[in-house]
């Protein structure tokens, strides 16, 4: 069950099996795996709890009681970043927009090659992939409510000979309502706290929520429980105590927490890789005024993409911002800024993500086990690599008849006609003339890898320092994906929760990883069949001629 | 929220939100209740820096047009915030973005305002409610 901290007597003290330290991308899944294998599973969330009926479309409830610290963390460095993360049961799978893609090849050859994980084989991520993706329902962004901003985006790549296309998404029968940041308020949208959560508590999980956890308990090198305070929504203040001990623990409260954890607790440092190698996906954004309405914010915000450059390390996908998301976006204030907002029907807009190569970041311990310091510095290519994907977002924009285009870099934040598009590409920002940003996605904190000088936690997701502590989230990934990481995370996750079954059914994982991905196959072929049995009715019906031209692309 | 900054807040919100006939004009008490909510949700850094950001707008202002940025008639108001969200200097062009975030969020967040530019939440909760989604 879920269980809120004012439905509890006093401080507790219990016993589980598996204690899971956060329910995002990471610790969803393995609640749920373990909890349906039979385990006692405890979870433990430091955010709150909230149903579809909870998400009310305003912005500033879904940032003050969705957001961690209110969507107000940043990164410290030049230029600065707004760092979003969920802090609520789901984690920021609540927030995000659903986007599924899978690890790029290239990438996953790379931890191959230089991380030492070469036990991660493609055809086993892609089983794990192939089981994620049936459980959330993943397909491609039915371009019905796909939204008119990206699909007048798309239209205009199409024709300048982009690769382009919709992008894979958890949602069932989306109805584009435009607020997936704001929580899915029709429950289309498989985030972790609609999915997986639900699933764990239905197999016996328990989760606790408004509940941080403070201490790691480890004895004779080995973890075996977790304490922690319950904190009072309304003033913030910690109230009554929980313990939990446990036989395993996981700890899967993202790359900026997981870290930070950590280092309070002294735990897995000797690699000293414990908050190193941090890395964000740096967002750029171009706004666009059209002549026609764009009907924002109707439609699936982030539906579309264009991969045309992303062996460049830039990827573009769609983005469409509610009126009071869209309000703090503007490059100026004032009257231009009423009058802006006055065509907001006609503002179009789109992101882009740049995959780094020169920027460097780091989390450290701040002054609260609560609130580390995230420094990051973005590097002169990756720089570069932002402004031009400005500038393609800004001659896709114009190719689909915008009269202007704002931009986030000082000296050229409203161009009017690819004459300025010549301007700016002829212009090297400084790093002090961008600002407004923002970046998502923070990776690799706890790198796994193969060996315990260069990483944190061995494939199988245990720490190489502290026996049965596991770590399953986006701090494990060694490299920046490039992509959206949610897919990954699950499908790693459902990896590691095989490795936990083996430590705790027979002792050691290493002798049987073999029979493990024999029993998961057999598994997924067994689910796959259901689930296909289940949706064979539907299927037929959901296809009109125009999904089918794009889902054959 | 201290009360010296509640009323520069209070202030500040006519030389962010520019009146746009069809929209309702900004509402003071709103924002600075909203704002409050916000501030208290976030981080202290971030509630710090807002302050410290009221006081250098205001700092700034005295020092390059020698006025109080509240006491500006509008049209130089309005000039002087443009001139700052347009600088290269990037210290310069957060301090209206730092301050702006509240603001533009709280009047953008109200339902009359969302309404008159197609985001009618009342609507769209009904219909979403009825819509229901299960696994």
């Amino acid at each position: 069950m879920i269980i809120k901290p004012e439905e509890l007597p006093g401080g507790i003290k219990r016993e589980a099996d598996i204690v899971v330290i956060g329910s995002g991308a990471g610790g969803g899944p393995i609640a749920k795996e373990l909890a349906e294998e039979g385990y006692g599973v405890v979870v433990l969330e430091e955010g709150g709890h909230f149903t579809r009926e909870d998400f009310d479309f305003r912005a500033g409830q879904a940032f003050t009681r969705l957001y961690r610290d209110a969507s107000q963390c940043v990164t410290l460095g030049m230029p600065t970043f707004v760092l979003p993360q969920g802090k609520t049961v789901g984690g920021t799978t609540t927030i995000n927009s659903g986007t599924c893609l899978r690890i790029p090849r290239h990438v996953l050859k790379r931890w191959h090659l230089e991380c030492g994980l070469k036990d991660i084989t493609e055809d086993e991520i892609n089983l794990l992939y192939g089981a994620v993706e049936e459980y959330l329902f993943v397909k491609r962004a039915d371009p019905e409510v796909a939204g008119k901003n990206n699909l007048v985006f798309l239209d205009s790549a199409e024709k300048l000979g982009y690769s382009c296309g919709f992008l894979p998404r958890n949602a069932k029968d989306c109805e584009g309502y435009g607020v997936c940041a704001y929580g899915c308020p029709s429950g289309a949208k498989q985030s972790v706290n609609a999915s997986f959560i639900p699933d764990a508590v239905r197999a016996g999980a328990d989760v606790y929520t408004r509940c941080r956890v403070e201490h790691i308990i480890v004895r004779g090198g080995r973890a075996v429980g977790v304490r922690g305070r319950f904190v009072d929504p309304l003033t913030g203040k910690k109230t009554h105590r929980i313990e939990v001990e446990a036989a395993v623990v996981v700890l899967a409260g993202g790359a900026i927490q997981t870290p930070s954890l950590l280092m309070h607790n002294r735990i897995c440092l000797s690699s000293g890789r414990v908050g190193k190698n941090l890395s964000i996906h740096p967002c750029g954004a171009a706004m666009a005024l059209l002549d026609e309405s764009l009907q924002n914010p109707k439609g699936i915000p982030q539906s579309v993409y264009v991969d045309e450059f992303a062996p460049d390390g830039i990827m573009l996908e769609g983005v469409t911002l509610p009126p009071a998301v869209m309000a703090i976006t503007l490059p100026w204030g004032g009257r231009r800024h009423a009058e802006t907002m006055w065509k907001y029907p006609y503002l179009g807009t789109f992101g882009s993500m740049i995959s780094e190569h020169d920027s460097s970041g780091k989390v450290v311990a701040g002054p609260s086990a609560r609130q580390p310091l995230t420094l990051y510095n973005l590097g002169r290519g990756d720089l570069e690599r932002l402004k031009r994907s400005v500038l393609l977002m800004a001659e896709i924009w114009f190719a689909a008849g915008a009269k202007r285009v704002y931009t986030p870099i000082a000296g050229f934040k409203e161009l009017s006609g690819p004459r300025d598009l010549g301007k700016l590409a002829r212009t090297h920002p400084k790093r002090a003339s961008v600002y407004g940003l923002s970046a998502y996605h923070p990776m690799g904190t706890c790198s796994m890898g193969g060996d315990p000088y260069h990483s944190v936690v061995k494939s199988s997701g245990e720490s190489w320092e502290v026996e049965n502590l596991y770590i399953c989230d986006a701090s494990v990934l060694p490299t920046s994906l490039g992509v959206n990481p949610q897919l990954t995370i699950m499908a790693l996750a459902l990896r590691t929760a095989g490795f936990i079954d083996d430590r705790l059914n027979e002792g050691s994982f290493e002798k049987q990883s073999a029979g493990r991905l024999e029993r998961l196959r057999g598994r997924l072929r067994a689910e796959k069949e259901s689930i296909a049995r289940r949706l064979s009715g539907e299927t037929a019906a959901i296809c009109s001629p125009e999904r089918l031209r794009y889902h054959a692309r | 929220m201290r009360d010296y900054f509640v009323e520069r807040l209070r202030r500040l919100v006519p030389v962010f939100i520019d009146p746009v006939e069809g929209l309702p004009p900004a509402d003071p008490d709103q924002v600075v209740e909203f704002s409050r909510e916000f501030l208290f949700s976030g981080t202290p850094a971030f509630r710090m820096i807002f302050y410290t950001m009221i006081l250098f707008l205001q700092a700034l202002c005295l020092a390059t047009r020698g006025k109080s940025v509240y006491s500006l008639p509008p049209d130089e108001a309005d000039e002087f915030i443009q001139w700052l969200y347009s600088s290269r200097i990037s210290t310069l062009g957060a301090i209206p973005t730092i301050l702006g975030t509240p603001i533009y969020m709280a009047h953008y967040n109200r339902d009359d305002m969302q309404a008159p530019l197609g985001f009618d939440i009342y609507a769209m909760r009904e219909e979403a409610a009825k819509k229901g989604v299960l696994r």
